[in-house]
């Protein structure tokens, strides 16, 4: 008899089996299927070959499964599927999880040891999702003198803002969530929200550290916010558009990093400072300050924020790309795609298809994803390598560059700019 | 009770440790032949203070000189002025509960004197020990040597928690090592006994 | 009675503007111990170190026992420095007993000595590395110290806990084939490290961050008695293995490491010169060992005293001079045994440091210091 579970009888074990389907199947059928036609017939259906898709329609693809793909395509194109799925949140929760993943194990290489290693068989893929489960079963724990309100809002309001930094990027022609013509005005003004929740999450859990923290993260990314907005000036100088889009499009020749090196130098070290990456850690210095404002935090709250912080860090990473490095502009390497698909495919003695709304993506789209995703990786490995090789700096170095050597060199950058633009050699009659 | 057993302290000494010392210090001269530069040090010490300071031992690198508490002040500042011992290597204090006496010994040393950087010399004073002590308010008191020597600071303080020795015109004579909550006798005295030993 | 109230309790009332700050015992950048700082703004405008969170009364326990079983529990307070912590006591106790060590015992000593400096050091940059944010320098040191535990467990057969030091000698002979293999870990070790200075000791913001911070002059180290690292890099040229020599010391060629900045980079920089120095010491060692011989003296089980007799004895350990006071009166366990420990001597300049500097700098001048708050608690 095991010692797990010492009463155990086959016969008990499948009645519950079959207690748990019965229960399942008559609330899916009583409770969930009405919730779906009333939702279906609430929400506004797409025109698919012709004819308005009913919420009839709309389940007749489980018995003709040519219609999903129409279904899936016409899903695709609604807001819904930008915010949530592809250049919106879920896109960047992937990226940012690789970016934790790779993280690890790059700098375990750094330092002569192997990282992340047992949980998932292959080199520890999973070990984020342990970490993730771990975080979510841990209990919160919430200081008895806390402001419970703003405490509990905070890492919220921390992912939401971040999520809201990620709507802005466009990561293909055509495909980003909210297409603004002040995008980069809109970038400036998400920016300026992070010190206010960082205060607010600090000061409402009434605990010294984090408040010491808040104050370092405040002084941190306000003093480096201004050399972050004058150093994107020389791009919109040359461009003469705050509309992301229309930045990225016109760096089809070349990036701007070729024409503003200082520019680009400047937004990378302002980047790292408004992520709190090491050598820009001190919000967090956790020799001196604990974990700084992230010390009371416990749980999924703390899980809320490190998501949060990896969403800001691929936001931060796209915007370097989308104006420095060109955004999705790259050689088409995508191969175009099969044209007999469409017809429908011969195999032996029958043929497949045609499929309907074939193809879900056109080449130009992949081939900018593809591109974007690249250079995007690519600087974010510079923004965690120096999490290997500096230490942490002091508070007041970190004003002091901020506020006299960053500025300056923000300043050369837009003069740059300007001398580019008056002799000539870009802008209208120019280049470009 | 600490007055009048302050006298008996400088004459009873003998019957601790120091009655195979002494006799080796000065009698046995001729015949062990003490090192010469470590016998010029304990000569200094006692042209100048005659009786006052008494010669424990004089062996390579070491030199161990007892006075009494009244004495310990002045000795330490003359060692610290013209013998140029400038910081404490350790301050100890050791409960002798048959003497009803505590002494504390201080362990000086020199960096700024490169003839003196071997040497370690020996500077212990006796204090009157009552049985039933009430750290900082009863006779158990010393003259602190932290403004003569002050590296001996931390080391005052440990010899107060663990044997309850005052040291008055120390300015920080609080506890250090002990839990805040400790209301047990001094541990290192000899009437404190571990459980089980 | 409030002048001899417990630290952190006896503050006195403070402006508002001033935040008291409790940094350990339990925080990331205190080790076992607190240090109650009060800063107004981002700098520290008072300081109360409050060691003794560790203190398990060593010196106590030293009383009850024999002079041979003293020595497994009297290498706790630095077990990384188990061998040097051991032996100043082992020096007193031989002395006491009227015991001579075998030339050859001497040797290994010294041997074991230096490695565990080399495995205590290399600890401590560790720390060093992580309390100013350089992951980096947190795990090569230690994945480097391995190379010398991996020497010291053939030598003793324990990583880290050796009790390899007895009086009489040591515990057992070095195994066979010992030299070549220490001869070639110690300078791959020695390889290893003079790397550090690329990644850590020529860093730009290291070395921005941590110079002209919390300096310790020439006058102040001899007056606060600070000892060892921390001495030399304010520099005064004491080191005990040169001047007062302590068993084969006086034979083999041994270099002092000054500096003369007194800050906190000069006092980081030392102990890593020190590895290098010890490793050229081992060199010499192995060189000018008596190939055979005996490692031991051969004690009673509960050894016999000479007779009433009080030792103090010094020995350069990895964070300074360590000195044993014992007392013995004869019977076979000693009266009094004091640890004159350099972690208690060095904390006395902490709050003298800390006094004025930012906040920011509380780690790196703090762990500059060379202090083991385990062993400064005993």
């Amino acid at each position: 008899m095991s010692a797990i579970a010492p009463k155990f009888k086959l016969s008990e074990f499948i009645k519950s089996l079959l207690d748990n389907a019965f229960w399942a199947v008559l609330l899916a059928s009583l409770i969930g299927l009405p919730i779906i036609q009333i939702v279906l017939f609430y929400i506004e259906m797409p025109v698919i070959d012709g004819e308005l898709l009913t919420p009839f329609l709309a389940l007749t693809w489980l018995a003709d499964p040519t219609r999903s793909l129409p279904i899936l395509k016409a899903f695709m194109a609604t807001d819904m599927f930008r915010v949530m799925a592809f250049p919106g949140f879920g896109f960047a929760a992937l990226i940012a999880a690789g970016t934790i993943f790779i993280e690890r194990k790059m700098l375990a290489k750094l330092q002569l040891r192997v990282g992340p290693f047992y949980c998932g068989k292959i080199e520890g893929i999973l070990q984020l999702a342990g970490d993730g489960l771990k975080l979510i079963s841990k209990e919160i724990i919430i200081p008895a003198k806390a402001d419970k309100p703003i405490f509990w809002a905070a890492p919220v309001i921390f992912v939401a803002t971040a999520a809201a930094f990620v709507a802005l990027i466009p990561v293909a022609p055509g495909w980003v969530v909210a297409d603004i013509d002040l995008g980069l005005l809109g970038v400036f003004a998400v920016i300026g929200f992070f010190p206010i929740i960082t205060i607010l999450s600090a000061w409402s859990a009434n605990s010294k550290f984090p408040f010491i923290g808040g104050i370092r993260a405040l002084f941190q990314m306000v003093s480096f916010e201004i050399p972050l907005i004058l150093s994107l000036l020389g791009v919109v100088i040359l461009t003469g558009t705050l509309n992301l889009s229309e930045i990225a499009a016109s760096q089809s020749s070349f990036p701007w990093i070729v024409f503003l090196p200082v520019g680009a130098i400047v937004f990378f070290i302002t980047m790292l400072a408004e992520l709190e990456r090491i050598p820009f850690d001190l919000p967090e210095a956790e020799s001196e300050i604990v974990a700084g404002w992230l010390t009371e935090f416990s749980g999924m709250m703390y899980g809320l924020v490190q998501l949060g912080t990896y969403l800001k860090l691929y936001a931060f990473a796209g915007l370097f790309v989308v104006l420095f490095l060109g955004g999705w502009n790259g050689p088409m390497v995508v191969p175009p795609f099969p044209e007999e698909l469409l017809v429908g495919v011969e195999l032996g003695p029958l043929t497949v298809g045609p499929f309907p709304g074939l193809p879900l993506f056109d080449q130009e789209m992949l081939n900018g994803t593809l591109w974007f995703v690249l250079k995007t990786v690519g600087v974010i490995f510079f923004i965690l390598l120096p999490r290997g090789v500096f230490p942490r700096i002091r508070i007041d170095m970190l004003l002091s560059l901020g506020w006299t050597k960053l500025i300056g060199l923000a300043f050369v950058n837009i003069f740059i700019a300007l001398g580019l633009l008056y002799a000539g050699v870009l802008g209208p009659g120019g280049l470009q | 009770m600490s007055s009048d057993s302050e006298k008996p302290v400088v004459e009873a000494k003998p019957e601790e440790k120091p009655t195979p010392a002494k006799p080796t210090a000065k009698p046995e001269e001729k015949p062990v032949e003490l090192p010469a530069f470590e016998k010029g040090i304990s000569d200094k010490l006692v042209e100048k203070f005659g009786d006052k300071v008494e010669v424990d031992f004089v062996k390579d690198d070491r030199v161990g000189i007892k006075t009494s508490k009244e004495n310990v002040h002045d000795v330490a500042q003359f060692i610290r002025d013209d013998l140029h011992y400038d910081h404490a290597e350790s301050v100890t204090g050791v409960d002798y509960p048959a003497d009803n006496e505590i002494e504390v010994v201080y362990h000086l040393g020199s960096y700024t004197e490169s003839s003196l950087a071997r040497q370690v010399l020996t500077l212990s004073t006796r204090a009157p020990r009552e049985s039933n002590p009430i750290p900082g308010q009863d006779s158990t008191k010393l003259p602190s040597l932290r403004d003569i020597f002050y590296s001996v600071e931390f080391g005052e303080r440990e010899v107060f928690e663990m044997l309850g020795v005052y040291f008055d015109g120390h300015p920080d004579n609080r506890r250090l090592l002990l839990p805040e909550d400790w209301a047990d006798l001094p541990p290192l005295r000899k009437d404190f006994a571990i459980k089980g030993r | 009675m409030t002048d001899i109230m417990p630290p952190g309790l006896a503050l006195k009332k403070v402006d508002e503007r001033i935040m008291t700050l409790n940094v350990g015992p339990q925080h990331p950048g205190s080790g076992h111990m607190r240090i109650v700082v009060q800063i107004d703004g981002d700098y520290i405008v008072a300081c109360d170190p409050d060691p003794g969170y560790v203190h398990r009364g060593e010196e106590k326990m030293a009383e009850y026992r024999n002079y041979i079983t003293n020595v497994p529990h009297l290498e706790r307070p630095v077990i990384h420095d188990s061998c040097n912590v051991l032996y100043p006591y082992v020096l007193g106790a031989e002395e006491i007993l009227g015991i001579e060590v075998p030339e050859r015992a001497k040797y290994v000593r010294v041997i074991c000595s230096e490695l565990n400096r080399c495995i205590y050091t290399m600890y401590w940059l560790a720390i060093y590395g992580i309390f100013l944010g350089h992951s980096t320098m947190f795990m090569w040191p230690a994945g480097d110290r391995e190379l010398l535990i991996d020497l010291m467990e053939k030598v003793s057969g324990a990583r880290v806990t050796h009790a390899h030091f007895i009086p009489g000698g040591v515990r057992n002979d070095l195994p066979a084939n010992f030299e070549d293999v220490c001869l070639r870990q110690v300078n791959y070790f020695e390889k290893r490290i003079k790397e550090y200075a690329a990644v850590f000791y020529d860093n730009p913001i290291l070395i921005s961050r941590t110079q002209d911070t919390g300096v310790l002059s020439r006058e102040n180290a001899i007056r606060y008695g600070t000892t060892g690292s921390v001495l030399r890099a304010s520099g005064v040229d004491y080191d005990l293995r040169v001047k007062a020599p302590y068993d084969v010391y006086d034979e083999l060629d041994v270099h002092t490491n000054v500096m003369k900045e007194g800050d906190s980079y000069a006092r980081s920089k030392v102990p890593w010169l020190d590895m290098m120095e010890s490793c050229n010491i081992i060199r010499q060692a192995l060189q000018k060992m008596p190939k055979s011989g005996s490692v031991r003296t051969k004690l009673k089980p509960n050894p016999k005293t000479k007779g009433p007799a009080t030792v103090y004895k010094r020995v350069e350990s990895g964070r300074g001079s360590l000195g044993c006071y014992i007392v013995s009166d004869g019977k076979t366990e000693p009266y009094r045994v004091k640890m004159s420990v350099p972690s208690f001597r060095n904390l006395l300049a902490m709050p003298n440091l800390l006094i004025g500097e930012k906040l920011g700098n509380m780690p790196s001048v703090y762990w500059s210091l060379n202090y083991w708050p385990v062993e400064a608690d005993r």
